[in-house]
């Protein structure tokens, strides 16, 4: 009986992992068939190298590539409930999250059920059965590279969710996501297919080509507005706010139920402006009130402002209850519209009815707090202007109008 | 992807199983080479498995517990035998069995058509 020396078994075995067959396992089920297979041919006279030929030909036209695709479909076959639910989730996901973009685009109701339903399926429904498929059907060397890929696609979307429901928490998932796909899967996966390509180079840009566009996607979430925009945003906001800031109690010192409540007012708004800075900027109270707009570090800041006015025992009630005051004092001294905030109003935003405080306050940067703040103590002032103006005139204006 | 000269392949898929752990329940231990050649030399070559379908489905069962394997070194390269779990042997039977009904009950049924034209309405 013919018996094969190393050196063919060697030529064999590298034949064998060349033509894609990378599982242990199965290499040395074929390595042994290939080889009995070719000894057995020899002994009925053939040469090694026709043995060999002809022994490869019975691999049929997919040849040994295709021995291991079958044995990989095999073992991990997903059943079909599992098929079935793995196309609904898959499917659902993305109706949602495209209906309920497009929805919030449009400033339909129902956006952002639709948009945490989808993104909830896609990131704890249908990924994790992905994953879990993945890790099935892979060798095992494989498993960080597809578990760290899960963690940061799950995280990207739950990110993206959160962003757009504007939740906290967003920006900690979109950038622990990202940096999971960019640092770790990325580079491992084209690491992987670099050693094993044919064509190397475009491997190697193709590499690049997908670690640029997630820098890119980073780059867009970070810098969400440009610098030029953000300073033609903040200098008419900083310009009122200085302004404003020599506008004190004082100003409004006489006698009068406008008077006093105007001075209250413009004492509260002080008072409010600098504990607001203290808590976002974490600086002592006078440093706050030295600080202007363009100093703020975190000029987005919105939960400081939602905290200190709108959770419990917030301030906006005392806010209104003042400025409901001003406003019962000035009728009939001030020209009708020139200060009007009408608290008892209600206004609607994207189909929402929100109260004067809400419309104005709610999920506002600080930077937009400050600036409304200002503006409030401005009109006081010219209010003012014409309360004096009017109580001037008043004698006069209460007696008979002298006939001519 | 499975060469036989006389059946078509739907035919033989639905069957390779029963053949394989038939075979081992018969034969014991076994290894691939061998199982493809017994398999050609019991059926006059009328049925050919090929590595294309015997080895993705040695190693589904295994993965599934109906076979063992042990590795037996054969000078410079490893030859591996297939042989029956409990499990698998139970299966063996059940499969067996089962395909003899279906064929006593095809014969009968194909019987009836041969003797009875009229069945074609």
């Amino acid at each position: 009986m013919a018996e094969l020396n190393e050196q063919q078994i060697d030529l064999i075995s590298a034949y064998i992992r060349q033509h894609g067959v990378a599982s242990d396992s199965l290499h040395e089920d074929l390595l042994d068939h290939v080889c009995t297979s070719i000894e057995n041919l020899m002994d009925e006279g053939l040469s090694f190298e026709d043995a060999f030929a002809k022994t490869i030909k019975l691999f049929g036209p997919g040849g040994l590539k295709q021995v291991q695709q079958q044995t990989f479909e095999l073992i991990t076959e997903m059943n079909v409930t599992m098929k079935k639910l793995a196309f609904v989730l898959g499917l659902t996901s993305a109706i949602l999250l495209l209906a309920g973009t497009v929805f919030k685009l449009l400033h339909w109701p129902g956006a952002g059920i639709m948009v945490v339903l989808g993104g909830g399926i896609l990131s704890l429904g249908y990924l994790p059965m992905l994953l879990w498929h993945k890790l099935k059907e892979s060798e095992k060397g494989d498993a960080p590279m597809h578990i760290t890929g899960f963690v940061g696609l799950a995280g990207s979307a739950l990110g993206v969710t959160f962003k757009i429901m504007h939740w906290p928490g967003a920006g900690m998932f979109l950038i622990g996501g990202m940096a999971f796909l960019g640092i770790i899967y990325i580079p491992i996966y084209f690491f992987r297919k670099y050693k094993t390509s044919s064509n190397k180079p475009v491997t190697l840009s193709a590499g690049l080509v997908a670690m640029t566009c997630l820098i890119m996607v980073f780059a867009l979430i970070n810098i969400n507005n440009s610098a030029q925009m953000d300073r033609a945003l903040l200098l008419p906001e900083n310009h009122l706010y200085v302004k404003a800031q020599g506008i004190r109690d004082t100003d409004f010192a006489k006698d009068g139920e406008f008077w006093k409540a105007a001075s209250e007012t413009v004492t509260l708004l002080d008072e409010f402006a600098v504990e607001m800075i203290m808590r976002s900027e974490e600086v002592s109270s006078a440093e706050a009130s030295r600080m202007s707009i363009l100093d703020l570090r975190r000029r987005n800041d919105h939960r400081t402002p939602h905290f200190f006015l709108f959770n419990e025992g917030g301030r906006m009630s005392e806010l209104v209850e003042v400025l409901k005051r001003v406003n019962a004092a000035s009728e009939g001294l001030v020209t009708e519209g020139m200060f009007a905030y009408e608290v008892d109003e209600s206004y609607v935003l994207y189909g929402e009815s929100l109260d004067w405080a809400s419309y104005h306050f709610k999920n506002v940067p600080l930077t937009s707090v400050l600036s409304q703040f200002a503006q409030i103590k401005l009109d006081l002032l010219r209010a003012s202007d014409m309360v004096a103006h009017q109580e001037s005139i008043q004698p006069a204006a209460s007696g008979p109008p002298s006939g001519s | 992807m499975y060469i036989c000269l006389m059946y078509s392949n739907e035919l033989i898929k639905g069957t390779l199983k029963t053949i394989v752990l038939s075979l081992l329940a018969k034969h014991g231990r076994m290894y691939g080479y061998e199982i493809t050649q017994h398999v050609k030399e019991a059926t006059d070559g009328k049925i050919q498995l090929t590595e294309g379908a015997l080895y993705p489905l040695l190693h589904r069962l295994e993965a599934e517990g109906m076979l063992l394997t042990e590795k037996v070194n054969i000078g410079k390269r490893v030859r591996k035998y297939y042989s029956l779990t409990d499990a698998g042997n139970e299966t063996s039977g059940v499969l067996a069995k089962e395909f003899k009904d279906f064929s006593e009950t095809m014969n009968q049924l194909l019987n009836n058509f041969l003797l009875n034209p009229s069945y074609h309405g």
